[in-house]
């Protein structure tokens, strides 16, 4: 591991490839959508929503892996800082796009509207916290806050790559960090996505949704780490035992994720309140009922299984099929806690639902491309690289 | 799986103080145990835990005689210490668990060093924590008929349906698995003993516990995939018995119990106290024993940043409760929460802020995760409001529930003061009983952290 140097770990050309096809594939899908905009203002709206919150998961789940990687160390962390880093400075772009959602606030949420407010006196009691004004004060204060942290952490490890030595600030940024992230996620999840049913809640929301962008970075981060893997310098590095470890963080998320939601679902189920039950019949109902069994199989029974093999983790390909698996279901999990909000009666699925989000993870996909490249592919500064890739003893 | 201790470590950051041997790690744990000479702080402290444990026996007694009317409990608050102590000593038992087979299936090789007596005060901690369910039934020879799965032809009871009957079911797993665990792991110390001891009795006793372990390849081999399955066993009870115990309310409508983030809000409130009692047993026992060596440092300030991380999840729990107790717009949740911030109990309720969510911030700073007095006054904070937090969950909701013409006020009364203050001694007394009889660091593990572990190592590689 001598021979450590930034211009060994460049990134591959292929990810120039990726980035112009994911850029072009996301422009088309998004000015098809405009058109659908156009068509019917609401559909759009709500789509976009759908998107954005599925979209949004990977560079927030990877901001709070990579904040817990600076706080525990170990070899995984090691391997996967480029990627999580690339990942969470997309973030000022996903602050631009949250735009259309301040915009379309009132395509998207009931407590908008003061004459629904005006009868209604639950969410009067709520229109202190749920009204427009706040609401984007929220907003512009959660992205201010994740921004500067995922540009503070992304800059000091960059300058690590030269200087070399530990850095004491990553760690200090991430500690308190992690508690904000916290808090701000919890509060953005109530907003974004629980006020859509504004007069359901949940205490476990917030952690379930932290943990389902954990979930969603972590398959992310699978994915991209073993096309890395396929380059002659990285290969030396992201050996069987870099996806074995990996994989069972992979599997900790899968049951984490099923562990909480199965917690919401029968302390609901069980007590049978009328402004909480509601969740869980509008999800039962009809087809949607076809929806929840599917997101029970594929995102938790069928990985879980497969994850328990020792082999599976280790064959970085097979490994980064299942992580493909799980980003689709990530996808359907998004739309089973989105779209209900909008169409109890029946499922169904709008064309606008899959360009939108084909547009915005291919913009997405873009930039991260565009910042990955650039710097090394491992932080070659960090004083503990060696230690944490010397194989076999961590 | 018995991850070596690694050469490249410098020496501040090693488990185990520099120049310890194969030798010496075994006659230092070892005399604690085969020593003739009782330090007196054992007689001490084994004195005051007998002690209290007869208070438990009168308690006991007397509520077996006149019946659990001698308990504070009447309408409205139908539960109180029994419940309240039940959680706080099944949650104190988690740490024991973690430690033993999350850490170990993370490869986490300073859990080799406080394993034991870590497993042990799981085991000790529902062995009290059983006592209140056990006696709240009040004729507890009854209460296998109760509980107990038999052939249901009267479709009255057990109520598969009640996290009640759940708790039965992951408690005695718990202590099945915990019991096997812990007795798993001294097998090899055993034999260690055996082999020490001097005094025929004792080389009679140790050699039967030690179950003819003679440390041969297949001896370790067969050892070690037991300890590997057991690990594996353990793991899903680290969440699936505090998660039962969180539903003993979480299933219920009462405002202030009926919260969906009970379950790991609660799970990691029972790490957070395990660890805070796991440290209040060590920072005294290291130095008793002169186990700094072993002990080290670094094992302390890892336990403080688990107990930093997992006091913080607790933490946000109460804020989530705070903040959807308003968000939700139920008039009842909104005022239990008030009610816990203004009521009767509000004093206690402050009490629980300070000392589990900002006593512990005291944890961010290295000197004092390094320093054991000021750590060992942080634990007891912790100890302290892990137990007005149930306090706070249990007789609060129910004494002001939704009706204002039956509200009540409920205090524990002597009877169940002594009753709780006994279980201490249950706990104490054993504790004290089995860092006198057994090693109370795993000799055979601590030894693979040693110099002639490291050297051996270095050898095999050249």
């Amino acid at each position: 591991m001598s021979e450590l140097r930034t211009q060994a770990f460049q990134a591959p050309p292929d990810v120039d490839r990726i980035q112009r096809v994911a850029l072009a594939l996301g422009g088309v899908a998004l000015l098809v959508a405009l058109v659908g905009a156009v068509v019917d203002t609401e559909q759009f709206y709500r789509s976009y929503l759908l998107g954005y919150i599925f979209t949004l998961a990977i560079p927030m789940g990877c901001l709070g892996l990579l904040m817990i990687q600076h706080l525990t160390g170990g070899g995984w962390g090691m391997v996967t800082r480029r990627t999580l880093e690339a990942a969470v400075r997309t973030l000022p772009l996903m602050a631009l796009l949250f735009v259309p959602i301040a915009l379309g606030l009132s395509h998207l949420y009931e407590w908008t509207h003061a004459e629904i407010v005006a009868t209604d006196r639950v969410l009067q009691w709520k229109a202190p916290y749920l009204n427009p004004t706040f609401f984007v004060i929220r907003a512009v204060f959660y992205f201010g806050l994740w921004t500067t942290m995922a540009l503070l952490l992304t800059k000091w490890s960059r300058e690590q790559d030269a200087t070399g030595g530990d850095d004491w600030r990553l760690r200090l940024v991430s500690g308190p960090g992690i508690l904000l992230f916290g808090l701000t996620i919890t509060l953005a999840s109530v907003d974004w996505v629980m006020s859509l049913d504004a007069h359901w809640y949940s205490t476990i929301f917030g952690l379930l949704f932290m943990v389902s962008e954990g979930l969603s970075a972590l398959a992310f981060v699978i994915l991209m780490t073993f096309f890395l893997s396929r380059t002659p310098e990285m290969s030396r590095v992201l050996t069987p035992k870099r996806f074995h470890d990996l994989g069972k963080l992979l599997l900790t998320f899968v049951m984490l994720y099923a562990y909480l939601a199965f917690s919401q679902f029968l302390l609901i189920w069980s007590a049978n309140l009328p402004e909480e039950v509601t969740y869980f019949l509008i999800r039962t109902r009809e087809r949607w009922q076809w929806l929840s069994v599917l997101v029970i199989v594929g995102h938790f029974a069928f990985p879980f299984c497969l994850l328990l093999l020792r082999d599976l983790k280790r064959q970085a390909n097979r490994l980064a099929m299942l992580a493909v698996i799980i980003l689709a279901m990530r996808f359907l999990e998004t739309y089973w806690l989105v779209v209900p909000n909008f169409r109890a009666d029946q499922m169904s699925v709008h064309w606008l639902d899959v360009t939108v989000a084909l547009g915005l993870v291919g913009l997405w996909l873009a930039a991260f491309c565009w910042n990955l490249k650039g710097r090394a592919l491992l932080p070659v500064g960090d004083p503990y690289l060696e230690e944490a890739l010397a194989d076999g003893h961590h | 799986m018995l991850e070596k201790a690694k050469h490249a470590d410098p020496p501040e950051t090693r488990f185990i103080a520099p120049g310890h041997t194969f030798g010496s790690v075994t006659e230092k744990i070892s005399s604690a145990v085969l020593t003739k000479r009782t330090p007196v702080s054992w007689f001490i402290g084994f004195a005051v835990g007998f002690a209290l444990l007869q208070a438990l026996a009168l308690g006991v007694t007397w509520i077996l005689v006149r019946g659990v009317g001698l308990w504070g409990l009447n309408q409205p608050v139908g539960w109180g210490f029994a419940i309240i102590n039940f959680v706080w000593w099944i949650g104190i038992g988690h740490a024991g668990t973690l430690i033993s087979a999350i850490l170990l299936l993370l490869n986490q090789k300073w859990r080799m060093s406080i394993s034991r007596a870590a497993e042990a005060m799981t085991i000790f901690a529902v062995m009290c924590a059983a006592m209140f369910p056990l006696f709240h039934t009040g004729r507890p020879w009854l209460a296998a008929y109760w509980l107990l799965p038999y052939p249901n032809t009267m479709s009255l009871w057990p109520n598969f349906r009640s996290p009640l009957v759940w708790d039965v079911f992951a408690v005695s797993t718990y202590f099945t698995v915990s019991l096997v665990f812990w007795y798993t792991g001294l097998i090899p110390d055993l034999a260690s003993l055996r082999d020490r001891a001097k005094h025929r009795l004792l080389q009679i006793a140790y050699g039967v516990l030690s179950l003819g372990w003679r440390g041969s390849a297949r001896d370790w081999q067969r050892y070690e995939l037991a300890s590997l399955l057991l690990a594996g066993l353990s793991t899903p009870l680290v969440l699936s018995v505090h998660t039962v115990v969180s539903f003993d309310f979480a299933t219920s409508l009462i405002p202030g119990w009926h919260a969906t983030i009970f379950p790991p809000y609660f799970v990691a409130g029972a790490i957070y106290a395990g660890f805070a009692m796991v440290l209040t047993l060590m920072i005294p026992l290291r130095r008793i024993y002169g186990f700094e060596d072993f002990v080290t440092m670094r094992h302390l300030e890892n336990m403080a940043k688990v107990m930093l991380a997992t006091g913080l999840i607790v933490f946000y729990g109460y804020q989530m409760e705070a903040f959807f107790a308003w968000y939700s717009a139920n008039p009842y949740e909104w005022f239990m929460m008030k009610n816990r911030w203004t009521g009767p109990y509000a004093y206690l309720y402050w009490t629980l802020i300070f000392c589990n969510g900002v006593a512990p911030q005291a944890l961010w700073f290295k000197k004092i995760r390094t320093t054991p007095l000021l750590l060992f006054g942080i634990c007891m904070f912790v100890n302290v409001g892990m137990w007005i937090e149930r306090f706070i969950i249990v007789p609060t909701s129910l004494s002001r529930d939704f009706m204002p013409s039956s509200w009540g006020i409920y205090h524990g009364t002597r009877w169940d003061w002594m009753v709780f203050v006994g279980t201490m001694g249950l706990f104490l007394t054993c504790f004290y009983l089995f860092i006198r009889v057994l090693p109370m660091l795993s000799i055979f593990e601590v030894r693979t952290l040693s110099t002639s572990a490291v050297a051996k190592e270095e050898s095999g590689h050249a």
